[in-house]
């Protein structure tokens, strides 16, 4: 009975070995973020938004995991505030890393803010762009691609670039939602953030403008609602094909050069896809959309198309009606032509 | 007992304006068909290829198109004349040319129209052309133009319902030309001789056969007067 309560003592301890510097770093990060959540008094370079780091992996850790000289007379005591080497977490990033052009050329800061990194799936097509803008400047990378890439300019703004630029052997569609910003007909679209849905929304959740039953399952019928809705007049479906893993290993995969591996219908890539909508903090949350939704003409949105891909069935068969009409006249004349030929012979 | 006469059908520009129309909408059949079903059809061995023939072509007929529409409307300003089918084409002329394809051609009658440089298409034709030069293939042009240009006419293809109807019409547009291709090639074949009606669009000289009514009538007892 002894040796139990003394295990059980022991497991208490080690307990709250490991629970107490939880609660210590809970204090000490709101402490941090009582004076860098605020631009006034740390300045636009020290300035963390509390809002977006909170939902980072990295806030689970605490500011003192990777600043461990900040002492409690910080910044008084003029110690220079240490930060942790990316790669004490991420070793098995490196490796990686160093292989891929990047290796030597960018480092994890270049790309990632550690105050605002979330993973893939938490992020618009749109963010995922944004990091690669900050050393590839968009009108190179556009006449760099036009060079062999016919529309290039609609590839690079509608493609993340680690769609063809890392290892991910496959792709997923996300499908965004767009809104018109000015009243002109041909007015620019922006992504439309949770306040813009919450408006739209009222009282209820977002994922209700086009989830109507809110089952975390977008189906078909109910992707074809959100599209005829003409209360959504001003609201479009935008989709980009977003790798399925991610990956550091920054290269060109061979495939890629071959158009027909988007652009080839009916592939199983081309069955998979998502809805992204934006949470308050500016994070996306995917809901899944049944399968198929982007090769349905009908259900899909309005303004995706790939071609070779997305091709319509029925217009195909509808076409093809055309083109035996045509044939009729040939056929049928020409039989019609063949059997009276001698009436001709003069 | 058949004369022959030569008229000068079709001009230079003309001729010129229809090879690169034909060689166009050809190859823009054969590109469009492997960018639509590149898993069925393969003829350039990259997609990418059959793209960018697709839109050089494209650009070609486009171009071709205008000037096409400025030299018949500025230049020889007959279009009217040539194109536009007349009161009496619409009353009974479309119905006699359909009676003689459909019925008196196989009975070995004449055609009942015979081309001059001032009336160069029978009233099918008229009505044929017309839809097809003033309708399908400016159609054809301008959603081409629309779907080479994605990103900067984006507002006006949302404009227009979006980017799967535009390449829904541009596609059915394009099946109908292809379909009229068919059409087009057999009914030039319907001459005196199958050839007889590729020659002037080559040469620009068109044989017409002036048959003396009388011995016409003696020998066929067809009705057809000149």
């Amino acid at each position: 009975m002894k040796n139990v309560l003394r295990s059980l003592l022991m497991w208490l301890c080690t307990l709250l070995v490991f629970l107490f510097p939880l609660g210590a770093i809970a204090i000490v990060s709101e402490e941090c973020q009582d004076c860098h959540g605020d631009m006034d008094t740390v300045g636009e370079e020290l300035f963390i938004n509390v809002g977006v780091y909170d939902n980072t992996a990295h806030a689970e850790m605490g500011c003192l995991s990777c600043h461990e000289s900040v002492g409690e007379e910080h910044p008084d005591d003029g110690v220079e505030v240490s930060k942790a080497n990316c790669l004490d977490c991420h070793a098995e990033i490196e490796e990686e890393h160093q292989a891929s052009a990047h290796g030597g050329n960018a480092t994890c800061g270049d790309c990632h803010n550690p105050h605002r990194v979330h993973g893939l799936t938490e992020v618009s097509g749109y963010d995922l762009n944004q990091q690669c803008a900050n050393c590839h400047q968009n009108s190179s990378v556009v006449e760099s691609h036009s060079e062999w890439l016919p529309q290039a300019d609609l590839h690079v703004a509608k493609l993340p670039c680690i769609s063809c630029h890392t290892a991910s052997e496959d792709y997923v569609i996300i499908l965004y939602i767009i809104q018109q910003e000015s009243e002109a007909v041909e007015g620019d679209f922006e992504l439309s953030d949770h306040a813009d849905l919450q408006t739209l929304a009222g009282d209820r959740n977002i994922q209700s403008l086009i989830d109507l039953n809110q089952d975390n399952f977008v189906s078909l019928a109910e992707l074809r609602t959100f599209n005829r809705n003409p209360g959504y007049e001003k609201m479009r479906l935008e989709a980009t094909l977003t790798p399925k893993i991610v990956s550091h290993s920054v290269q060109t995969l061979d495939n890629r050069w071959d158009c027909s591996f988007c652009h080839t219908s009916g592939t199983e890539k081309m069955q998979t896809s998502f809805i992204a909508l934006p949470n308050a903090e500016g994070t996306f949350s995917r809901i899944e959309v049944e399968r198929g939704a982007i090769l349905k003409a009908l259900n899909g949105t309005p303004d995706f198309y790939m071609m070779g891909t997305t091709r319509s069935a029925s217009l195909n068969i509808i076409g093809l009606m055309i083109i035996i009409g045509g044939l009729l006249m040939p056929i049928g004349h020409g039989t019609l032509r063949f059997l009276t030929r001698k009436n001709r012979q003069h | 007992m058949a004369e022959k006469k030569m008229i000068y059908l079709q001009p230079t520009p003309v001729r010129i304006w229809h090879w690169l129309n034909a060689l166009g909408i050809v190859t823009l059949c054969a590109t469009g068909a492997q960018i639509r079903f590149p898993e069925y059809v393969t003829l350039f061995s990259e997609y990418k290829s059959a793209i960018i023939l697709h839109n050089t072509a494209g650009f070609v007929v486009a171009i071709s198109f205008s000037i096409w529409f400025f030299y018949y409307a500025f230049v020889a300003r007959s279009m009217g004349k040539i194109y536009v089918p007349k009161a009496d084409d619409i009353k009974v002329g479309i119905f006699r040319q359909a009676k003689f394809y459909f019925l008196t051609y196989f009975l070995g009658w004449d055609n009942p129209h015979h081309p001059t440089p001032e009336d160069k298409f029978n009233p099918l034709q008229k009505s044929a052309y017309l839809a097809i030069m003033f309708v399908l293939v400016p159609l054809v042009s301008l959603t081409g133009i629309l779907l080479t240009n994605v990103d900067p006419l984006r507002g006006l293809i949302i404009m227009m319902g979006g980017l799967k109807i535009l390449m829904g019409l541009h596609f059915l547009l394009a099946c109908s030309l292809c379909a009229f291709l068919f059409t087009h090639i057999y009914l030039a074949t319907l001459g005196h001789t199958p050839f007889a009606h590729f020659k002037p669009m080559w040469t620009g000289w068109e044989e017409d056969l002036e048959e003396h009514l009388e011995e016409h009538l003696e020998e066929h007892h067809s009705p057809v007067a000149h």
